[in-house]
């Protein structure tokens, strides 16, 4: 079983490789260095890969925050667990 | 491949590798494209440590001027119609149809002209590759979608002058169109979402497509030097043995083209320095006469050597590689039985052994291709064309050296003749060539990308020795480079390879000689390093030493010079 949540971690671990697990619950854009403009669109197109979803690019500037993505795919309907 | 598979790749490149660095080269934001080309280069090279850098985001020219005052580069260029004229896009609002069309015109003949002034005006020491644009027009012209307007066909000629142009340049290598609409259908290419909102116009699946064409082109795989193959059901269509010298066929008539296409694209890799040899289980009478066939559509005399009895067939291509004197890697086998396939594979691990489809017609067609993309060569040499007949002479000298007396007399009446030209220039293709895939006499397997060569030469008093020879025979053209530095009355090498076809006329002995007295030195020391498959190298050394080669091997011209057989050739600067 491959939980929602251990799913987004690895793909926060993709793009953020200097991120220890611990930190990537709590990882947002302030206290990540490195999500800049261009990892945030690469964080979403990961998701998009990850998840088959297309993300709302209108609500992109929402999503500042694993926690905020979390339940941005919780709202969208991804599956808990596959 | 999927970014995230791409990402991980390029974050696990070793951190304390050497760097290879490229620039990228795009009017749009580089993203995923610059991920993909990473990631693809860094597959290829994992020992290495693949940079990517861009330059200015919209301004294609401005990038390639910038990256002009940078030596030594790689340089992938990524063009897009919006680099020709931006109202070729979406992102600018310049407007569309007639009013616009003349103008567009106009500004897109120049702007390729600007841009090929701006590829041009790149150092001589950069390798260049290059994408012409991927992505569809968009509908900006009078014409319905199903009409090609003169406007567009214009551009499109443009460019295509402008491709044409632009591949004179021996710097530069262009992705192959038809490749890419291969792994990447036009329809699938542009992102229209992405390019509005983020600058990048492709699709994941076409940067991956288009960064792994580009990679390739940077880091291309070497060429396979021989193919082998089998004659029955191969060669041509049906059994020589049973059917008869004139019952085989390879023609439209007896439904057998496949055997003909093959034998046709056989003389073309003849033609491109490529060794053709034969192997086959069958009388050798029967085949000879065959073989004479005048509608053969390869010569014979470009085939050898031809292996025809009833003994295995990797006894057949153990004397076949050894008479090429190549290693199975370079070669290919193709023959129509999976028996004797395996029974190759099994004896010369590493041949790359195919089937030959003679019933299936898509798996016919992709032989064909398979086979051009073995072998195919970013370009051709004059020593390309003197391979095969070299290695002839080399088989008659092999067999004169049963006996010292009679190999004097033939180093002695050969004429031979050897040109040492210093410092080729960077247009000189040959010399990066031959280090790069030269594996027996060579001095440590080291490999360089073209930059890096050259970017290796800037060490006050470093010097390249390129060796050519000829002999009465004929020319075998360039066939030894040597790289080092003078510093502190000692020559150093790092470099030195010499192709095998020049083994056994002493000409790395006159090397040695020629070093010793144009650089005025009692001593040259030698970056040795012990691979798989320099022991001729490594022989030669410690022939001179009386002892296995270290990686510090020094020789002194005292040494040398007791060891030194007498030489023959006449030297020319």
């Amino acid at each position: 079983m491959d939980h929602l949540e251990e799913r987004l971690k690895r793909i926060f671990a993709t793009i953020f490789p200097h991120l220890s697990p611990n930190k990537i619950e709590t990882a947002d854009q302030e206290s990540v260095e490195t999500w800049d403009s261009v990892a945030a669109i690469t964080l979403i197109n990961l998701i998009e890969e990850e998840f088959g979803i297309e993300v709302d690019l209108d609500r992109a500037s929402e999503l500042r925050s694993f926690s905020e993505i979390l339940g941005y795919l919780k709202e969208r309907g991804v599956p808990e667990a596959f | 491949m999927k970014l995230a598979e791409a990402l991980s790749i390029v974050h696990r490149a070793p951190a304390d590798a050497l760097e290879f660095p490229v620039l990228l080269a795009c009017g749009f934001t580089p993203l995923h494209l610059q991920n993909y080309l990473a990631a693809h280069l860094q597959k290829v090279m994992p020992e290495r440590r693949v940079r990517i850098r861009t330059g200015l985001y919209g301004d294609l020219c401005g990038t390639l001027e910038q990256f002009s005052q940078q030596d030594g580069q790689v340089v992938a260029v990524a063009l897009e119609w919006t680099d020709v004229d931006p109202r070729l896009g979406y992102r600018q609002l310049g407007g569309w149809g007639r009013r616009v069309e003349t103008n567009i015109l106009e500004s897109a003949e120049a702007k390729l002209v600007r841009i090929r002034e701006a590829i041009s005006s790149l150092p001589p020491s950069s390798k260049i590759v290059m994408s012409l644009p991927t992505l569809p027009l968009p509908p900006a012209f009078h014409t319905s979608g199903t009409q090609a307007s003169r406007a567009e066909l214009k551009l499109r000629e443009a460019l295509a002058r402008f491709g044409t142009e632009i591949v004179r340049n021996p710097q530069v290598a262009v992705v192959n169109q038809q490749r890419l609409d291969l792994i990447s259908p036009p329809h699938t290419r542009y992102d229209f979402r992405s390019d509005l909102h983020t600058g990048f116009p492709y699709t994941l699946t076409h940067a991956d497509a288009l960064g792994g064409l580009l990679a390739a082109l940077i880091q291309p795989p070497m060429p396979k030097k021989g193919l082998i193959t089998d004659l029955d059901d191969t060669f041509w269509a049906g059994l020589v043995g049973e059917d008869g010298h004139d019952g085989v066929s390879w023609d439209l008539t007896n439904h057998s083209q496949i055997h003909g296409i093959y034998q046709q694209m056989l003389h073309a890799l003849a033609d491109h320095g490529i060794l053709i040899a034969i192997a086959s289980k069958n009388s050798p009478e029967i085949v000879e006469r065959a073989l004479s066939r005048r509608d053969l559509l390869i010569p014979r005399e470009k085939i050898f050597p031809i292996e025809v009895h009833w003994e295995p067939k990797s006894g057949s291509v153990a004397r076949i590689l050894q008479a090429w004197n190549i290693s199975a890697e370079a070669v290919v086998f193709v023959d129509d039985s999976p028996m004797e396939l395996e029974e190759v594979r099994a004896a010369h691990p590493g041949i790359e052994c195919i089937q030959f489809p003679k019933s299936d017609y898509a798996a016919g067609l992709t032989f064909l291709e398979r086979l051009r993309d073995l072998f195919g060569k970013a370009t051709l040499s004059q020593e390309d064309s003197y391979r095969l007949e070299s290695i002839r002479r080399a088989q008659n000298l092999a067999i004169s050296n049963g006996n010292a007396d009679s190999v004097e007399r033939f180093l002695a009446q050969a004429e031979a003749e050897i040109t040492f030209e210093f410092n080729p220039p960077a247009s000189d293709k040959r010399v990066v060539e031959l280090v790069n895939k030269t594996n027996q006499f060579n001095l440590n397997g080291i490999r360089y990308s073209e930059p890096e060569w050259h970017a290796s030469l800037k060490r006050p008093g470093s010097f390249v020795l390129a060796v050519s020879y000829r002999d009465k025979f004929g020319p075998l053209g360039k066939i030894a480079v040597l790289k080092g530095v003078k510093e502190e009355g000692v020559v150093h090498l790092d470099t030195w390879v010499m192709s095998c076809r020049a083994f056994s006329r002493r000409i790395e002995y006159q090397c040695l000689t020629y070093l010793f007295s144009h650089f005025d030195v009692d001593e040259i020391a030698f970056d040795f390093q012990a691979t798989p498959k320099n022991k001729p190298m490594e022989d030669f050394l410690a022939g001179l030493l009386g002892r296995p080669p270290s990686c510090s091997y020094r020789l002194t011209r005292a040494t040398f010079e007791a060891k030194c057989p007498k030489l023959y050739h006449k030297i020319v600067k």
